[in-house]
């Protein structure tokens, strides 16, 4: 088959952050090809320099065997590359056929917009997803499996001959997730080639030919999916990837020795807030308490609320003892980025470091040196800003403003995601001393393979409810999976956020 | 060490180096031959005239550093001039000269810091945009200013009483230019040194993180417009002493010139970024600006337009230097 895309040679920094280091794959025509790879190995950053919403530093990209430039978004709309974004990027207050027709090449309007031309122009495309309702249709009136299919759409309606999917399943329901499957398919047959973001390896096994594995910035190699039908061979792929991913074998580390629960040091009570419904679960003194789900299922949600943010609606949280939140989006909740690594340690306890309300410069360092030892916290002065520390580092800096507040019960909300394996090891050493020091951890990840490792009982939510609480032996990827997928059949998915 | 911290950290004090030097360069001579901008006399003058806007623009700073804006400061000026002039006139009539000079100071002062904490209670509280609340504080202060002196200018100092005695007093150019430096030192040292001056910046860069990080965003934004308020309560003070009257009509335009010396400093008008030490700078950049183009008779708008230019291009700077 004809190689129709070729990306070689991508570098991208982001301020001190490297995200892409010779980052390269190439796409068939036809083909659905799995970009894959951990949190932050650089699969959405790839995808967005080649749909000219990011700009690399340096990037060598070929259209049809052409040297191709991609520097904004209507260039890669020319030459026929789609994207739908996570987040999916569309004007919620606009009209279904106006978000077609906006910044659309392929749509030549007058002066004057008309609904009857937009109708028109749109109803091919609609049909072509299989998406019922009219143009007319207001976008922040739809679910979320339907906004997926208007951004589709918007793609193909844009002449995509390419399309990149970044994680188009995190927030859809079983059914919709079939639809999907089944749009994919139809496309691909039609000729267009799909660049599919995940890191689900079951999706990926269904319907993808080929898997680029990103590890780090770096692209460690291209294997072949589709002709494997057998399941040995399909499981011996399975373990080659995810050994490429995780650039290890996976060793199955015991979950830590359980001591002696101690006393209670949390106890949540049938917790109903916007978010949640009546989640209850006990935290005792030296436990890790790990809390999985899908996203949306309410585990930041759950820490607002522990944490005082949210409003709770019914039900109790008795804590004894303070409760520290470290935030899951450290630029966004977590970090002043402008500040210096000192000063966003410190910047939660400095009551206690001052006289007179004047700081004491030298108690602040004194206090903060042991402690960035302890975590590794790499880099040759704290009064460097933290901007330019690597995403690890931000997160032990983080990390450690938390630990300097020493409260009893700390709520860590996916604090691996987008660092490095090195500083993950870390991570979960310093879990492991808390939990050895009497305090209460609950840890929210992603990673089921993060959670096994840390957790002495996992529980998991589901569209805001507790589906389960597992013992760590009695746990496994399978059984998580499970009662993370798990939904009250009464609730419509639409009805919720 | 306040020198030494302006020089190293200001990112405009080349740009003030250059204006001076210009200034220098262009001075007309007196009859001796010497520079007339060199001379002390008018160095002072040119402190004096930027003392009022740079004592405004200090606490400004603190506002823009938290995100926020003061548009109110001009008329809390006005009625901290009306109050003062007040206070000298009508009221404690047979109190001695100095407890009444320093009775209606503190009046004047405590309403205009009043003001500025009821700025500070609605933004924190219903979280409008500090731009809407104070828009609607610069016409209602303005309002009750007016109403209060039934919209004339209440002139003092003209005869031989207490109000002549504080005019006499305080529109020394010592005096004003003490209170600039005085206040400069102050808000510098909070700043740079206090656990409030940290939070300060902290709210300004994210908002978000110091919310998840518990820190009193509440408490220190009344604080900052607070402090707003009292800093144009006390140039307020001056005012009224250096014109010899309480003038509502007073200060019109003056959160212009306040904000204008704080960017040319290098704040964000988005908060996180910005100092003490740059808005001085800020500051004297438009004064000594002033003064050049006035020693050159340069017509009043033609300055206008030139001092237009040079906000942009300083603030245009900065951003390259980013």
């Amino acid at each position: 088959m004809a190689e129709l895309l070729q990306v070689r040679n991508v570098n991208k920094h982001y301020g001190g952050v490297c995200a892409l280091k010779n980052a390269h794959f190439a796409l068939r025509t036809g083909e659905v090809h799995a970009l894959i790879g951990e949190n932050g190995a650089g699969k959405t950053t790839l995808s967005r320099i080649v749909a000219g919403s990011a700009l690399a530093d340096t990037a060598n990209i070929a259209m049809d065997g052409r040297p191709a430039t991609i520097a904004s978004p209507v260039d890669a709309q020319r030459l026929g590359i789609g994207i739908i974004y996570q987040e999916l990027d569309l004007f919620p207050n606009l009209t279904v056929g106006e978000n077609l027709v906006i910044g659309n090449l392929h749509f030549r309007e007058g002066r004057l917009v008309s609904p009857r031309r937009i109708e028109a122009f749109c109803r091919p495309f609609l049909d072509r997803v299989g998406l019922a309702c009219g143009a007319g249709e207001v976008v922040a009136a739809l679910s979320i499996g339907q906004k997926q299919l208007v951004a589709i759409a918007r793609a193909l309606s844009m002449n995509a001959r390419i399309l990149l999917m970044d994680e188009p399943t995190s927030s859809l329901f079983d059914d919709a997730v079939e639809r999907l499957f089944g749009l994919i398919g139809e496309l691909k047959r039609a000729g267009v080639s799909v660049v599919y973001i995940s890191h689900k390896m079951d999706e990926i096994f269904r319907i993808c030919d080929r898997a680029t594995v990103l590890r780090d910035g770096e692209t460690i190699g291209t294997v072949e999916i589709a002709a494997t039908n057998a399941t040995h061979a399909n499981q011996d792929i399975r373990t080659r990837m995810i050994r490429m991913m995780v650039g290890r074998d996976l060793q199955m580390v015991p979950p830590p020795e359980r001591r002696d629960p101690g006393e209670v040091l949390l106890a949540v009570e049938h917790l109903t807030t916007d978010k949640l419904r009546g989640v209850s679960f006990e935290l005792r003194r030296g436990e890790v308490l790990g809390v999985a789900g899908l996203v949306g299922a309410g585990r930041s949600e759950l820490g607002a609320a522990l944490f005082g943010m949210d409003r709770i609606r019914s039900g109790a949280v008795r804590a004894h003892g303070s409760i520290g939140l470290v935030p899951e989006d450290r630029r966004l909740q977590g970090l002043m980025m402008r500040m210096s690594v000192l000063e966003n340690c410190t910047i939660a306890v400095l009551p206690r470091m001052q006289r007179l309300g004047f700081i004491r410069h030298q108690q602040e360092r004194r206090e903060l040196e042991p402690l960035a030892r302890r975590l590794g916290l790499d880099c040759d002065s704290t009064a460097r800003p933290v901007n330019q520390l690597s995403g690890g580092n931000q997160q032990k800096a983080l990390l450690a403003r938390w630990l300097l507040r020493d409260p009893d019960v700390l709520f860590l909300d996916d604090p691996t995601r987008g660092i490095d394996v090195g500083a993950k090891q870390d991570i979960y050493g310093i879990v492991d001393e808390l939990a050895a020091a009497g305090k209460g951890v609950i840890l929210v990840s992603s990673e089921l393979p993060e959670l096994l490792r840390c957790c002495h009982r996992i529980m998991v939510l589901s569209e805001g409810r507790l589906t389960a609480i597992f013992d760590a032996k009695e746990a496994t990827q399978e059984n998580i999976m499970a009662a993370a997928t798990t939904r009250d059949r009464r609730a419509s998915p639409e009805a919720r956020f | 060490m306040l020198v030494i911290g302006m020089l190293r950290k200001a990112q405009s004090g080349a740009a003030l180096l250059g204006i001076v030097g210009l200034a220098i360069l262009i001075s007309p001579t007196a009859a001796d031959g010497s520079r007339i901008f060199l001379q002390v006399g008018n160095l002072t003058d040119i402190l004096r005239q930027v003392s009022l806007i740079g004592i405004i623009s200090l606490a400004m700073t603190f506002v823009i550093l938290t995100g926020g804006i003061d548009l109110s400061v001009g008329s809390i000026l006005a009625l901290s001039t009306a109050v003062a002039a007040m206070g000298l006139t009508r009221a404690w009539q047979n109190a001695p000269y100095a407890r009444h000079i320093l009775l209606a100071i503190a009046l004047a002062v405590a309403a205009s810091a009043l003001a500025g904490a009821l700025n500070g209670a609605i933004v924190a509280t219903t979280r409008i945009q500090p731009f809407i609340v104070t828009l609607a504080s610069m016409i209602g202060v303005r309002g009750l200013a007016k109403w209060l002196t039934d919209n004339q200018n209440i002139d003092i100092g003209f005869g031989r009483d207490v109000a002549a005695e504080f005019a006499a007093v305080f529109r020394e150019k010592a005096i004003a230019i003490g209170a600039y430096a005085v206040c400069a030192a102050l808000f510098w040292a909070v700043l740079a040194r206090t656990v409030f001056g940290r939070y300060v910046r902290a709210i300004g860069d994210n908002e978000k993180a110091a919310e998840y990080a518990g820190l009193p965003i509440g408490r220190t934004k009344i604080w900052v417009y607070t402090l707003s308020g009292l800093l144009s309560g006390v140039a307020g003070v001056l005012y009224a002493a250096e014109n010899h009257q309480g003038n509502p009509n007073a200060g019109v335009a003056y959160e212009l010139d306040a904000i204008a010396g704080v960017v040319i400093g290098g704040a964000r008008l988005s908060g996180g970024r910005g100092s003490i030490s740059g808005t001085i700078v800020g500051t004297l950049i438009m004064g000594i600006l002033t003064n050049m183009l006035r020693l050159n008779n340069v017509d009043s708008n033609v300055e206008m337009m030139i001092k237009a230019v040079i906000i942009v291009l300083a603030v245009a700077v900065q951003r390259n230097s980013d």
